[in-house]
Order: structure tokens, then C-alpha cells, then sequence
């Protein structure tokens, strides 16, 4: 996967390593930014309060 | 050939399922304090911002009862809290709800408990670990420490009862206004904390109860308690 990633892209060896560098930076924003806040409240370390208003809950 | 394109491809995807749990991680213990942080500090000047523009009705000559709150508006911060017990600086924004945004900007005040001073049961919940982790130190709680909030027109000074207590989730009795497991019997101006435990997970709930201890304007200054 990565040896055609690096295959397919233009330039020399410095533009690929730079082009390669910039991907991952903009992976990483997006992982950042979107995907881990979304993926986050999903695991269990955010559950913190006593479950209200759940179907079979009092109250 | 095809072999050695299997082999490589699935050491890639080794290798990119490795750094992608790493980079959860770091996200998890850093990135989450970073943003809680610096949306905490948001709300509390936003707050302070308010309170200065609005400066409080000047107080009755002295009040014996603290003025009852405006209404709370879902996901707006009202108040400040400060927990000597949990460090000197320690202080942080009290959202209405308990809503994953709310906690993730502070402290959640459970929306449908009673109002700060009033009688019945002021219920928090804070995140234990992760978003700035403000609960860490929630098992170190004693008995008559105090935990002070400040809104826009008043100090109050609660006092802890209990030690805290290991419950499940689904005990949603602890947040009643006058929880059976507390050392309360009769309604008065009570006070519940609640977090996670253990640290990392959410089988169980830890929980502190305290009552209204003392208000008082915000012109006197801040109260004694704080200076402990």
C-alpha cells in the first residue's frame, strides 16, 4: 500500500518525501479533528453521571 | 509472489493500526486536556465578562437568604466551582446539563436538581480522566471539605458529609433531593458530586454529599473557605 502510494507519486525523492509528509499531516488533523471526537464518547471513560432519563430508569 | 504481497500488505496494515491506537491515545490523555482547558477558561471569562456587565442588584442590607437564581439555560455555563481539597488553583466552569459537550467544557450540573442554595440537591458531575481530567482527585474527598461556587450575584460555601461513596449507574436515587444513601433524613440545601470509577472506566459511580454551608454577596469578597 505504501510502496504504491510512494510509486504513484510526481517528483523526485524530496518533492515524494514532502508530498508524503504533508499527507500524513492532514491525516492526522482529520483524525483530530473529526474522527476521534466522534469515536471518543463511544469507549467508556466519558460516563460519568447516573443514568438519567433512560427507559427503565426512575425519574 | 503473491505471498510475499500478502505478507507486506498485512505488516502494513499492522503497522497503521499501531500508530492509529497511538495516536488515539495521545488524543485521549493530551488532546482532550488541551481542548478542555482552553474551553473552560473560555467559559469562566465569558462568564466573568457577563457577570461585569451586569453587575449584581445591590443586596438588601444584610439578606439572611441568598437571592434565588435566574433559570439555567441547557449548555450555558452559570457558575464556578472551586474544590480547595482537589488543589490551590483548582477551579472550573459548571455547565446546565450533563450532555457529552457540556462535560467536555466543565463541570455538568444535572438539570432538573435544584438550583444553587435552594433547597433540594445540587448535582454535579465532572469527567474523572480525560478533558482535564478535573475529577482526578475525586477519592481523595473528606469530610467537611468545601466546595465553593460562585455565581453572579453569590459565594456558597458547601461542606462534604461523606466520604466517597462506590455506587452503580444505574443509582439514580443519589441525586434525589434527599438520596437514601446519604447521611440525610430530612430535605434541607444538599449537594452531590458525582464521577466515574475506577479511573479509566464506567462500571461504577463515585459520589460525595454535602450541605449548604454559608452564602454571601459577592461584594464581602470571597469567603474564608477559599483561603484555607
Amino acid at each position: 500500500m505504501y510502496g504504491w502510494i510512494w510509486r504513484h507519486l510526481p517528483g523526485n525523492a524530496w518533492l515524494r518525501a514532502f508530498i508524503s509528509l504533508a499527507m500524513v499531516l492532514v491525516i492526522v488533523y482529520v483524525l483530530f479533528q473529526y474522527v476521534f471526537p466522534w469515536a471518543e464518547p463511544l469507549l467508556p471513560f466519558n460516563d460519568v453521571t447516573v443514568d438519567q432519563g433512560m427507559g427503565t430508569a426512575v425519574r | 509472489m503473491s505471498v510475499r504481497i500478502l505478507v507486506r500488505s498485512f505488516s502494513e496494515l499492522c503497522l497503521t493500526v499501531g500508530t492509529l491506537i497511538v495516536l488515539f491515545v495521545v488524543y485521549l490523555l493530551y488532546w482532550t486536556g488541551v481542548k478542555a482547558d482552553s474551553a473552560a477558561s473560555d467559559q469562566i471569562s465569558g462568564l466573568q465578562q457577563q457577570w461585569a456587565q451586569s453587575p449584581a442588584p445591590r443586596p438588601p442590607a444584610a439578606p439572611r437568604q441568598p437571592p434565588v437564581p435566574a433559570a439555567y439555560t441547557e449548555g450555558r455555563s452559570f457558575a464556578v466551582m472551586y474544590v480547595p481539597r482537589l488543589g490551590k488553583d483548582w477551579h472550573k466552569p459548571v455547565l446546565e446539563g450533563t450532555a457529552v459537550k457540556d462535560l467536555q467544557k466543565g463541570l455538568g450540573h444535572y438539570d432538573g436538581t435544584t438550583r444553587l442554595g435552594q433547597p433540594g440537591n445540587f448535582s454535579v458531575a465532572g469527567h474523572r480522566r480525560t478533558y482535564g481530567d478535573p475529577f482526578k482527585d475525586f477519592p481523595e474527598l473528606r469530610p467537611g471539605d468545601a466546595v465553593v461556587l460562585r455565581d453572579d450575584t453569590t459565594w456558597y460555601t458547601y461542606r462534604l458529609d461523606t466520604r466517597p461513596f462506590r455506587t452503580v449507574p444505574s443509582d439514580v436515587g443519589v441525586i434525589d433531593p434527599v438520596p437514601a444513601e446519604s447521611p440525610f433524613r430530612s430535605p434541607g440545601r444538599y449537594l452531590t458530586l458525582t464521577t466515574c470509577d475506577p479511573e479509566w472506566g464506567s462500571s461504577h459511580r463515585l459520589i460525595v454529599w454535602g450541605h449548604l454551608d454559608s452564602t454571601q454577596p459577592v461584594a464581602q469578597g470571597r469567603p474564608t473557605a477559599l483561603d484555607g
